[in-house]
């Protein structure tokens, strides 16, 4: 899991959970504002978005050939940059976390994978093949691309309008329906839970024992659970008094306009042509 | 009579919520449920907008009950929801769509209206409740003023005959909370009715024309504002009013039924 | 242990999204049956809290912190079929959303977490809980056990499509195109990791949170206690899952280990007796193991000529259990598998159908 480490340190389960509660909450906000800029990928059909970044997934998914994934990491940052995200924000939302994870896992392949020796350690007499040099690039290289491109997506089309257009995978509207209601749902239980942990923190004086911790932890999960089943209640009465019946409806409206034509011609191009060289 | 409710006894968890209730609210009224925590008013409004149902007795909506069989059915269900709005205390219950126009859009949406017409319906009562300029905004991203708005305008977009609210000034802020009074104000009148639930005493001469004070789950008195206000004792008696020892500006110390203003 | 892009190749990644597919399909239908109309709201709310507890940094006996997934809870509060729908949903919008996990392994990552996973803590909470009443420390204990299996087993799971990676995948050069680390090395790794962190911090959570359901609100632990005894009396609520659900479940589940244990056919070696190609009699090694599996008789020098006629008939689309577009054999198997089993599921429910209809009908007609 990327950016889930293991520490030790009394106190610090309630600051790294609000630090991960914080993250997830600003990710999501920074996504709503970016996605309504002004940059080239806002303006297009979510549908297209959602098909041609997931195809340029893919192609970097299916790439034998290593060079041609940094091209697909190319391209995800060139249209990044067209839509005003900034490299630095991408660097550090996406690049230094997945890099750490992915190093760690990446890092023994570098002595492990049988094949050509082009370098052993001095003193420790472990070797590094060419092949393990490869294989730890792909590893890399393809968690990046694939993050890249996700934040991407996901910065520049709002959460809603990503759903919508993933009827155009037969995915059925209850479950389009489920993943947003779910979204702001989260959204709310983040903030109720980071000022729940905020406020045990304030009221927490001296070091508590693992045992105690645990407790704490649980008894706050048990309240946010409560809280949980207590509005899933008012959720399906404020439904069922709107006129809910069971059968989910949505209401979505994209229009392909040529702009939206020529993006999807290209993103097929792209692929194509990566595929082909990747395979 | 728009609402008849008969001797009705609604049981929660072996609490009785309401405990034989019987009262009768007549067409184009303004009525105020008083009451304290606990008393029923909150269950009694969802009893009135067919959510919940009674173990004994029953309640008739201009005449017709408000029965499980009735529900059950997609067309008397559709009609009798077109009549009756319930605005939920929790905004946060209220706003389950992921923006404010597919909130509002989400009643018409259900009852199959055309994309058009809910379109058109839809920024027509968002630009009556002037909050058309967030259409488009995440419900985490409102402030409570401006829940409070949507959720209004997500009941109020079927033009119902018919409007509960559940503590509708609970956790406003003095401004939002005179705003939102002067809203039903004006939406009232005419033929519609509106039925709050509040035990926020200071807006009742302006909103209603006659008070219900329900107290565990019963029924303890009904009248016009002036006259359930005037009676202190009442007042005492079912919570709404406190008597702590407080200091008036004189410096005596002393106690009596107040509220704080 | 949520699998990031990059580990499993797009085959595999293909494999498991068309694995799950009949699974949400399934646990949806089943959910609507008894949920209805509160289907929506119920598994949303909770799913945006098993998206809570997989953030919840957990303080370990030992000095360490770990994560939990939920799956335990989930299991036993909702089900396993509408465990498997939100687990799911959390998944997906901590991958999509949230960058957290890979886009390409949802279905790996569902699979093994939300589908494995909800079956193998039901099946050991339903068999360690047993007939207990609903408030008792047993049932804490199951919850407790039930979850450290499941976060286990789908490490194992896990573990598994990281090890054949590298034995499938692997570039001109030799290199390895995905997960580097063969079975030797990730078992061990992953199972590790899960049986003393992972696996403990799912124990705590499930325990902990069922113990205080079984104080706040016993009876939202009622669905997976169907059997309990009358330990306090609580409220039963909404209806009680279709008898016949249930007693089908250990067919499915039997099915699908079936389904996924297939591709240890590939170390079987030889051809079945009497299951030759009418190329196989030219073949020398073949002949010879004809001949050795035949008492020492010889293989006839060529092919028989009716069996020659008749093997032109029919060619099959998936020959020998190789899709041709399926490079590795392994996989090759499995969809085959798959796609076999689906096949002949559908079928079965194809003349189910038709055989109400008759019977319907039949019905329906007046005595004559």
């Amino acid at each position: 899991m990327t950016g889930h480490h293991h520490r030790r340190g009394r106190g610090g389960f309630i600051e790294h959970t609000i630090d991960g509660l914080h993250a997830a909450m600003d990710r999501a906000l920074y996504a709503d504002r970016s996605a309504s800029g002004r940059g080239a990928l806002q303006q297009l059909d979510p549908r297209v978005k959602v098909a041609g970044l997931g195809a340029l997934i893919l192609a970097s998914a299916m790439a034998a050939r290593l060079w041609v994934v940094a091209v697909v990491l190319l391209a995800a940052m060139i249209l990044a940059a067209f839509s005003y995200l900034s490299i630095w924000m991408i660097a550090t939302r996406v690049w230094f976390a997945t890099a750490t994870f992915s190093a760690a896992f990446a890092v023994p392949a570098l002595f492990l994978t049988p094949g050509n020796i082009i370098y052993t350690i001095p003193g420790l007499l472990w070797t590094i093949t060419s092949q393990g040099l490869t294989s730890a690039g792909f590893l890399l290289l393809r968690s990046e691309t694939a993050a890249t491109l996700a934040l991407v997506l996901v910065f520049t089309t709002p959460w809603m309008h990503i759903l919508k257009a993933l009827r155009l995978f037969r995915v059925p509207v209850v479950f389009v329906v489920i993943l947003g209601m779910t979204c702001r749902y989260i959204l709310l239980l983040l903030e109720n839970a980071h000022e729940m942990f905020e406020s045990r923190k304030s009221r927490t004086v001296g070091p508590t024992s693992s045992g105690e911790q645990r407790r704490i932890a649980i008894a706050s999960t048990g309240a946010l659970l409560s809280r949980t089943f207590q509005l899933s209640n008012e959720v399906y009465l404020a439904m069922q008094s709107r006129g809910f019946r069971g059968e989910v409806y949505i209401l979505d409206d994209f229009r392909m306009r040529t702009l939206d034509w020529l993006a999807a011609i290209g993103f097929t191009g792209l692929t194509a042509g990566l595929v082909w060289m990747g395979r | 009579m728009l609402f008849e409710v008969d001797h009705l006894t609604y049981r929660y968890e072996s609490n009785a919520a309401l405990n034989d209730l019987t009262l009768a609210i007549p067409e184009a009224s303004r009525v105020a449920l008083l009451g304290a925590n606990g008393s029923g008013k909150s269950t009694l409004l969802r009893v009135l907008d067919g959510l919940h149902f009674g173990v004994t007795g029953g309640v008739r909506f201009r005449g017709e009950d408000l029965s499980e069989e009735h529900f059950a059915d997609d067309e008397w269900a559709f009609a009798f929801r077109r009549q009756v709005g319930l605005v939920f205390q929790n905004p946060d219950a209220q706003l389950f769509n992921p923006t404010v126009f597919d909130e509002v859009a989400f009643s018409p949406l259900q009852m199959r209206w055309s994309k058009a017409d809910i379109k058109e319906r839809v920024m027509e009562t968002l630009d009556w409740l002037q909050i058309g300029h967030l259409k488009d905004r995440p419900p985490q991203r409102l402030s409570g003023g401006e829940k409070k708005r949507v959720a209004l305008a997500s009941v109020l977009v079927l033009d119902p005959a018919v409007l509960l609210l559940d503590e509708p000034t609970a956790g406003l802020d003095p401004r939002s909370q005179s705003q939102l009074i002067d809203l039903l104000v004006e939406w009232g009148g005419g033929q519609k009715s509106v039925i709050i639930a509040t035990h926020d005493l200071d807006d009742l001469a302006d909103i209603a024309d006659r008070c219900y004070v329900l107290d565990a789950g019963r029924l303890a008195a009904e009248g016009p504002p002036n006259e359930i206000l005037g009676d202190r004792e009442l007042l005492q008696r079912t919570n709404l009013v406190h008597a702590h020892r407080h200091r008036h500006s004189s410096g005596e110390m002393h106690s009596h039924p107040h509220r704080h203003e | 242990m949520h699998i990031p892009d990059g580990y499993l190749s797009p085959t595999t990644c293909a494999a498991f999204y068309a694995g799950s597919t009949p699974f949400w399909y399934v646990a949806l239908q089943r959910v609507k049956r008894v949920l209805h109309t509160k289907l929506v709201p119920l598994i949303s709310l909770f799913s945006a809290f098993c998206f809570l507890i997989m953030m919840f940094n957990l303080p370990l006996p030992g000095g360490t912190t770990g994560h939990a997934v939920g799956i335990g809870l989930a299991t036993v509060v909702l089900g396993p079929w509408a465990a498997m729908l939100a687990v799911s949903v959390a998944l997906i919008i901590q991958a999509l959303f949230f960058g957290d996990g890979g886009i390409t392994a949802i279905g790996a990552n569902c699979f093994n977490m939300a589908i494995v996973g909800s079956l193998v803590a039901y099946v050991f909470y339903r068999a360690i809980a047993g007939r207990s009443p609903i408030i008792s420390f047993r049932r804490v204990v199951a919850a407790g056990l039930a979850g450290y299996a499941a976060i286990n087993v789908s490490a194992l799971f896990a573990a598994i499509e990281f090890g054949v990676q590298p034995l499938l995948y692997k570039d001109a050069s030799g290199a390895p195109l995905y997960c580097p680390y063969p079975l030797s090395v990730s078992i061990p790794a992953m199972m590790i990791g899960h049986l003393t962190i992972a696996g403990m911090a799912e124990l705590i959570v499930s325990a902990g949170l069922v113990a205080f359901l079984q104080w706040s609100d016993p009876s939202l632990l009622k669905t997976t206690a169907l059997k309990a005894t009358a330990g306090n009396a609580v409220t039963l609520e909404g209806p009680s899952r279709p008898h016949k659900a249930r007693s089908l479940q250990p067919i499915w589940i039997g099915l699908c280990v079936l389904m996924i244990l297939t591709p240890l056919g590939i170390l079987a070696t030889g051809t079945a007796w009497g299951e030759w190609m009418a190329s196989d009699f030219s073949n020398p090694a073949v002949r010879e193991q004809i001949a050795d599996s035949s008492l020492h008789q010889a293989a006839p020098a060529q092919a028989p000529q009716g069996l020659e006629q008749m093997s032109q008939v029919w060619t099959a689309p998936f020959s020998r259990y190789a899709p041709p577009y399926i490079r590795s054999a392994g996989f090759g198997y499995l969809l085959s598998a798959m796609f076999g089993a689906g096949l002949v599921m559908l079928a079965c429910f194809l003349v189910a159908r038709l055989m109400r209809g008759f019977v319907v009908e039949r019905a329906r007609e007046p005595a004559t």
